[in-house]
């Protein structure tokens, strides 16, 4: 009996399945006033590294549009840097900075860190962002199941006395590849505990695994959130539209500090 | 709260309109069926030439104001034989008991008479809409699947979710603000995968009505719609057998007498059997590399109905709920499950006092649940949420001579919540986290239909409601009123007034009914909905009394409704409260019914204009939505349009054709974007900015259904083939659409974007058959 109704719904599942149920659509999207969009991470004994772009309607040219006439300060302890404009690529990270100091970062965690950046149509950007501890991994651990595949938990201690937020990645071989995991977690539920995030069984032995645990800012956990959310409403149908969180005013963008432990560790 | 002018003439027929009184009397009385033995709900007892006439509430019973004399009584009602009694009304009330004759069984088509469009024309009610299952079952369904709330979408002033949704959005209310009553008990979450499916078993359920406005008042609690779901009673005769075997689901009935014309009894079952298929599938493709097993998915559901005749004055009914969805999936150690469903069961005893006095009272209980079951080595989650009542009510139906139908009565709820239960454990960590809530509702309430003469009825009442949770408590005084005048032989004018308390809310942040929408009480932060409607409308029946037309108009203000901040965790939150905005809404709309229920063709035509809009004002400068302006709900569709036509081609064969049409729903697009480079170990991404909320149309949604019900001439019993084409022409409708990013295939740069429509169903064929012996 049940082999027959399998082949009753045969038909219709391929009949389903070979129907092509996209197509190109015109949408009239309303004028849009473009804004700056800042991203700034600092991270202790590197330079000051800023990218100072615009965002522009959905279908103009997908080339980011780079601000040359924007003028970046970083204000700290009563001092102000200028970020001189350098369009600068490092090809080790990939990214792409428009603004690098010669000077280098060197705050202590309890530090504040002022960023204002201003152009030449009036729009300025301000933030604030203070300097946070790392929070050491304590425990790496894998286990293997009957095929020989592990599966890695990451353990580290969570603050009791702050609200705390993290993020991890956990990449093979070299950051350049597509990362394993990356999320963000706050410890709302976890709050003072020994927490471990893990991973499904996709180790094997000899596998090289880098584990990143960034302890961050929530205005910094905020903004990526509101990203993800974002980039989620578009191509989900039961998804509510996002508006970016910001950590900057007058514009769009991340001004934050990036305090994190990574350890690479192999597969034994 | 203003008074919209274009109601003014509703005033002045309520306040102006009332003519000279002729002294009558009351026959009362109880329609049955002769086949089940069962009362008829909704059955038409009329007296044409007075242009009296009534509807049988729940257990069968009617009240007429007639003036003495010799009268010509019609009954009728869908599947029976009408019948016509001269009867003669001697200065004083009278009661006539009558039985109907089935027109034939289950499977035959549907025969209504003539008049059931006249009774319609003078029922004091309005904005009613009334299924059969039978009627139902002859219309084309997805996958032929018969669901009695998909049809109802097709009536005026209902919209649905979207496509293949269950959901119900009454007059611009949301499909958490309709009262969905199984046999008087609450139904939480009225629907099956995901709302693809609604839980009503059509072969358990009798009938169905949806209020939309001039709400009775015993019914209270929500702000846009009541629907009321009436199970199938057993077979006082003898035993039968009936059930279907379609694409997705199977069912099964049995039904008969206990002791009999003592005692009978129903259970209707149903079950999906893709798992089935998709588990076949996983067989073959396991061990294959890079497979990823398909996930397990059924639902099942059983409906029971026990019916015990005590004595000439007294009846008990035991009615009963148990569905579940299942989805499960084992991959790569993890063992996922995921389960919801409802259960419910009520006891109702019904009591005769007199010949003038009636009460039913219900004892009930009713609870929704999900669990969400995370295994992994170790580490374990279970999460749930659920919310379980236990409801006590009684009503009592007084016939006072004069005219007057009086109906009191009493509720009282006691509310048990879970709110996001979470149990983690693992290694050494575990987290428990989730909240808890314990609350009373209650509600009384009186009414009176009042026959005020033959041209014209009012129904005035009032209902007292409350709300306690934690200490806090609400009330609401809830006023209702509607009223009929015949303006002639043939046209009547009606106008009606409510309003209604919402006490619970669902907290829910998508577009689709999902079983992870959780409902949530009023609180010290959290204040009850409101909502007041008002309606006005003209009938007219024409051709010989064959069509009937009806206009209605309707304006419904709402307040403190519902939504939440952008990107809230309504999943696992234990300070959910922080997530809630509070706005209003307004919905306002014309609805025209053209209907035909007489003949070899029989049908409809439903249009509606309308409108339906939220605001959010900006409670802090942080959150807004719309900047606090007024958007339009991704339901609010300014033409709506539905035709809908059965043909008995012969004594064997039924063709039926469905065509729907509304305008586009409104949702949210990004106007812009942005580069997110993000930090080294990250590829960068290009970020959607949202700005205003439903700014965008979608395309029009229209769609031709086709069906076909094919009697067999089996040995024994009856039997049936039923095809439905679902969406006849292909369209393809619009379910969602958003922007790709173009890239060049070699060095992955993006080229640029374009926007794309996805659509959900293409031409669905089906095939179900269906048996009785």
């Amino acid at each position: 009996m049940t082999r027959k109704i399998s082949y009753l719904l045969l038909p219709l599942l391929l009949l389903l399945c070979s129907c092509d149920l996209q197509k190109d659509i015109e949408v009239d999207l309303p004028s849009y006033a473009p804004q700056l969009v800042v991203e700034c991470y600092l991270e202790p004994g590197q330079p000051y590294r800023l990218t100072v772009l615009e965002s522009s309607s959905y279908f103009e040219t997908p080339q980011p549009v780079v601000v040359d006439n924007a003028e970046a300060y970083i204000t700290h302890n009563g001092k102000k840097i200028q970020l001189p404009y350098k369009p600068t690529y490092d090809e080790n990270s990939g990214r792409l900075y428009t603004h690098v100091s010669e000077a280098v970062m060197n705050g202590k965690t309890g530090d504040i860190y002022g960023l204002e950046v201003t152009d030449d149509k009036g729009r300025k950007v301000t933030g604030y962002t203070t300097i946070l501890p790392e929070i050491p991994i304590d425990t790496i651990e894998w286990k293997f199941n009957e095929k020989e595949e592990a599966y890695l938990l990451t353990s580290f201690q969570d603050d009791p006395n702050t609200a705390d937020y993290y993020r991890y990645f956990v990449h093979q071989d070299s950051l350049n590849t597509d990362s394993d995991q990356n999320f963000t977690s706050s410890d709302n539920a976890t709050n003072g505990k020994r927490i471990s995030f893990g991973s499904g069984y996709d180790y094997k032995r000899g596998d090289v695994v880098i584990l990143t645990l960034f302890h961050i800012e929530k205005q910094y956990f905020d903004f990526l959130n509101s990203t993800a959310n974002a980039r989620n409403a578009n191509g989900n149908p039961f998804a509510q539209p996002a508006q970016i969180k910001s950590s900057v005013q007058g514009g769009i963008g991340i001004f934050t500090n990036l305090a994190y432990d990574r350890e690479v560790v192999i597969i034994k | 709260m203003r008074f919209p002018p274009f109601l003014l003439p509703l005033l002045f027929v309520l306040l102006y309109a009332v003519p000279g009184f002729a002294q009558t009397y009351a026959v009362k009385g109880f329609i049955n069926s002769a086949f089940t033995g069962e009362p008829l709900v909704g059955a038409t007892v009329s007296v044409p030439a007075l242009q009296a006439g009534s509807f049988t509430d729940e257990r069968g019973a009617y009240t007429l104001q007639l003036p003495a004399g010799r009268h010509i009584l019609q009954v009728s009602y869908i599947g029976y034989q009408p019948i016509s009694q001269a009867i003669r009304i001697n200065k004083s009330s009278g009661i006539i008991n009558l039985v109907m004759q089935p027109v034939s069984s289950q499977l035959q088509e549907v025969e209504v008479d003539a008049d059931a469009l006249r009774q319609k024309l003078n029922d004091t009610r309005m904005s009613v809409e009334k299924l059969s299952s039978r009627e139902a079952k002859l219309l084309p369904a997805l996958f032929g699947e018969i669901d009695l709330i998909k049809t109802l979408q097709l009536k005026p002033g209902v919209q649905s979710g979207g496509e293949g949704s269950s959901g119900l959005y009454v007059r611009g209310g949301g499909p958490d603000q309709n009262l969905v009553l199984l046999d008087g008990a609450v139904i939480y979450n009225p629907s099956h995968l995901f709302g693809f499916f609604s839980v009503f078993n059509p072969d358990a359920v009798k009938s169905v009505e949806l209020f939309k406005g001039g709400f009775p008042a015993q019914f209270g609690g929500r702000l846009s719609s009541v629907l009321d779901v009436g199970l199938n009673e057993g077979n006082n005769e003898s035993i039968h057998t009936s059930g279907g075997l379609g694409l997705i689901s199977s069912r099964l009935t049995v039904e008969g007498p206990i002791v009999k014309n003592k005692a009978n009894f129903i259970v209707s079952g149903r079950r999906t059997y893709v798992d089935v298929f998709t588990r076949q599938i996983n067989k073959w493709s396991e061990g294959k590399e890079d497979y990823n097993p398909i996930p397990d998915y059924y639902f099942y559901d059983l409906n029971g109905k026990f019916t015990y005749k005590l004595g000439d004055n007294d009846q008990l009914y035991l009615s009963g709920y148990y569905g579940r969805d299942f989805f499960t999936f084992n991959n790569n150690g993890f063992n996922f499950g995921f389960n919801w469903g409802n259960t419910m069961a009520a006891l109702r005893w019904r009591h005769k006092y007199s010949s003038r006095l009636y009460a039913n009272t219900t004892l009930s209980a009713t609870s929704y649940q999900y669990t969400i079951q995370n295994q992994f080595d170790v580490f374990s989650l279970h999460l749930t949420s659920s919310i379980k009542d236990y409801s006590l009510k009684t009503d009592y139906d007084l016939f006072v001579d004069g005219g007057h139908s009086i109906k009191f009565g009493a509720m009282a709820t006691y509310h048990n919540f879970t709110v996001g239960r979470l149990n983690s454990s693992g290694d050494s960590l575990s987290i428990q986290s989730g909240s808890g809530y314990k609350a009373a509702e209650f509600g009384a309430y009186a009414s009176d239909d009042y026959q005020v003469s033959a041209r014209l009825s009012l129904n005035y009442g009032l209902r007292l409601s409350g709300f306690g949770n934690s200490g806090k408590v609400y009330m609401g005084l809830e006023p209702r009123a509607s009223a009929k005048y015949n303006l002639s032989e043939t046209t009547s004018i009606k106008g009606s007034f409510a309003s209604m308390m919402q006490y619970i809310h669902l907290v829910s942040n998508s577009g689709a009914s999902l079983p992870t929408d959780v409902w949530y009480p009023s609180t010290r932060y959290v204040k009850p909905q409101r909502s007041q409607q008002v309606a006005m409308g003209f009938s007219k029946l024409f051709g010989n009394g064959r069509f009937l037309l009806t206009n209605e108009v309707y304006y419904k203000w709402m307040h403190r409704q519902i939504d939440f901040r952008n990107g809230a965790n309504l999943f696992v939150n234990d300070s959910l409260e922080n997530e809630f905005l509070f706005g209003k809404g307004r919905s306002y709309g014309n609805e025209v019914y053209l209907e035909k229920t007489q003949g070899r063709t029989t049908g409809w035509i439903g249009y509606t204009l309308s409108w339906t809009d939220r605001k959010f004002d900006v409670e802090d400068d942080v959150e807004d939505i719309n900047e606090g302006n007024w958007f339009p709900a991704r339901y609010d569709r300014r033409h709506d349009l539905s035709v809908v036509v059965l043909h008995k081609l012969s004594k064997r064969l039924n063709l039926t054709a469905a065509f729907v049409y509304s305008t586009g729903d409104a949702s949210s697009l990004p106007v812009a974007r942005f580069a997110f480079q993000d930090v080294e170990g990250k590829d960068a991404a290009v970020v959607p900015i949202y700005t205003k909320r439903n700014d965008f149309r979608m395309a029009a949604y229209h769609r031709l259904d086709l069906g076909a019900v094919l009697k067999l001439r089996p040995k024994h019993g009856e039997a049936d083939l039923t095809f439905s084409v679902y969406n006849a022409y292909n369209r393809r409708n619009p379910y969602f659409v958003y922007f790709e990013q173009r890239k060049d295939d070699a060095d992955e740069r993006i080229l640029g974007f374009q926007a794309k429509q996805v659509s959900l169903f293409p031409v669905v064929p089906s095939i179900t058959y269906n048996f009785k012996f």
